[in-house]
């Protein structure tokens, strides 16, 4: 019960960095994963949830007023609940792919609350303006500490919510496999396939123009050349594409700015 | 001319208004969104430059109205506008109300250009570009020796923020010391070369995930590969498509997993996945072209 609490104390502290606090990014799904799974005693789980996770969601941007689904519960909660599954005899994929499908919800709710919260957000700044116009400076000060106090225990009531929804879920997995004679266990499984799938369409989506698109048919070839022929391991082929990539930007920072 | 003493804000004040402006969204609210961010950050710097109790109240107030831009961006304007309260403060009364003015008008000219030249670098480029790095090397297996999870979440923190407070940083500096001509400061920084040239890298290492979701197969059979490369190619071109029609990624996951679950009750078409053990890790070992590995991990709850 204890290591609840904590997770959802940490879950709290680091939603704080979504928009309150700095935005560091300590609240991404590749920082909160790992954390969690490695206090939970998994941490390859974690880390592994945190990339799909990162992949999936990478064009959910906060631009203007949009709020994007909260990552940091929906990464924290679903780390959680899979470490709690992984003792189940079945595929590890299947058990984060289900643990991140009963999640998703709960961060759609997590996400309204922060809508509303910032809709109460409103009464603060009209008290500053109350209290700076009556030279209560100290008040005007404070009330910047009591929005992040308030935010802190939104995230904690939110995380324990969350956490304990997903908990009362975990039998339903293994009712499921039963019942199905192993059926959704496969389905979870190859999903599991599909959803990477799906994260490299995000990141194609957001980051892959037209005019770049030949670059990426080139880089791929490029790349299974270096893998098949050259049998290269996994480490050198990262590195020649981090080199070529270090090499084009430093190539674009030399021309002349064109447009704007 | 005026008898109030003339002060200068000293290093101190500055530095604590950046470290504040580190809360710029702290009460970030659908009616004035970072005004309250902004108002906060000056507060050292008004409580020297305004001495007089109702003259700091009426400032804060200004500086209360509608504010919203990209948080980080905003460095370049609260530095600017810092640097005019400053100046404000040295001009004789008749004029102040000019300068008044002229904040004002600087935060609304420069709020739109800026948020949108942060949400283009920051939201849409670099975030993106250190995530996809991280998710690289999750899945090529590179620091997943046991023991060695820490260092993927780190780099991508690290190659974050240098970018971060590097820019927060230098836009604070810069919009202090070219007050009302920082506009002209940012075009020389050449941010639109900079998202060229990242969107760029973060193809060939998008070439580089493709290849490693794909590896698991290769060791085995060359034509299976090649195969399930097409096959996945296919796959993502679709689900590409799907994205750019505004299908969200939340409704794309629970289509993903109606389909697998669709062919795994098919009568023919299902292949029953291998008997996993719960505690063997199995995607990157896979995924990096090795053996799956039966690798004990730590204890369950």
């Amino acid at each position: 019960m204890s290591h609840w609490v904590f997770i959802s104390a940490l879950l709290a502290f680091l939603s704080l960095d979504t928009t309150a606090v700095g935005q560091f990014m300590v609240s991404r799904p590749i920082v909160v994963g790992p954390l969690v799974g490695w206090l939970l005693g998994h941490p390859n789980i974690g880390l592994e949830m945190g990339a799909l996770i990162e992949m999936i969601w990478i064009g959910d941007l906060p631009v203007g007023a949009h709020l994007p689904l909260d990552l940091t519960m929906l990464s924290g909660v679903s780390v959680a609940l899979a470490c709690e599954l992984a003792g189940n005899p079945f595929p590890r994929d299947a058990v984060t792919t289900y643990a991140l499908a009963v999640t998703i919800p709960l961060a759609v709710l997590s996400t309204e609350v922060t809508i509303l919260v910032n809709k109460f957000n409103v009464r603060w700044v009209h008290l500053a303006q109350r209290m700076a116009l009556g030279g209560r400076f100290r008040t005007f000060d404070g009330i910047n500490w009591l929005v992040v106090a308030e935010l802190f225990v939104k995230g904690f009531l939110v995380a324990a919510a969350c956490l304990t929804l997903a908990h009362f879920t975990s039998g339903l997995l293994n009712l499921s496999a039963t019942v199905l004679n192993g059926r959704v266990m496969e389905g979870l499984y190859y999903a599991h396939w599909l959803l990477l799938a799906l994260g490299c369409s995000a990141i194609i989506d957001l980051l892959v123009e037209k005019k770049n698109l030949f670059y990426l048919i080139l880089s791929i070839a490029a790349i299974m050349s270096l893998a098949i022929f050259g049998q290269m391991k996994g480490v050198y082929l990262v590195c020649v594409a981090l080199c070529v990539g270090f090499s084009a930007v430093l190539l674009f920072a030399g021309k002349e700015e064109t447009n704007d | 001319m005026t008898e109030e003493k003339l002060v200068s804000l000293n290093p101190k004040d500055l530095v604590s208004a950046f470290l504040r402006s580190f809360f710029l969204q702290a009460a970030w609210n659908f009616e004035r969104y970072l005004s309250y961010g902004v108002a906060f950050a000056m507060m050292p710097v008004l409580k020297k430059v305004y001495p007089s109790p109702e003259e700091r109240a009426q400032a804060l107030s200004r500086h209360l109205e509608y504010f919203n831009t990209h948080p980080y961006m905003a460095s370049f304007v609260l530095g600017a506008i810092i640097r005019m309260e400053e100046e404000k403060q040295q001009l004789p009364p008749a004029q102040r109300k000019q300068k008044e003015e002229e904040i004002g008008a600087l935060k609304v000219g420069m709020m739109g250009p800026v948020a949108a030249m942060g949400d283009n670098l920051f939201w849409a480029t670099i975030r993106p570009y250190c995530g996809l790095l991280a998710v690289t090397l999750v899945l090529s297996n590179v620091f997943q020796v046991e023991g060695q999870y820490w260092i993927i979440p780190l780099l991508f923190l690290i190659v974050y923020n240098v970018a971060h407070v590097g820019i927060r940083l230098t836009g604070f500096i810069q919009g202090y010391q070219k007050s009302d001509q920082v506009v002209l400061t940012l075009r020389k920084y050449g941010f639109q070369n900079a998202i060229q040239g990242l969107k760029f890298a973060s193809v060939i290492l998008l070439g580089v995930l493709i290849v490693f979701v794909n590896l698991s197969v290769l060791e085995k059979e060359m034509g299976l590969f090649v195969l399930k490369l097409a096959f996945f190619t296919a796959i993502v071109g679709l689900f590409t498509f799907a994205l750019h029609r505004k299908i969200s990624p939340s409704q794309m996951f629970y289509a993903v997993i109606l389909f697998a679950l669709m062919l795994a009750f098919w009568p023919d078409l299902s292949v029953p996945p291998p008997q996993v053990n719960p505690i063997v890790s199995s995607q990157p070992a896979a995924a990096a072209g090795n053996p799956v590995e039966m690798k004990p991990i730590k204890g369950n709850l």
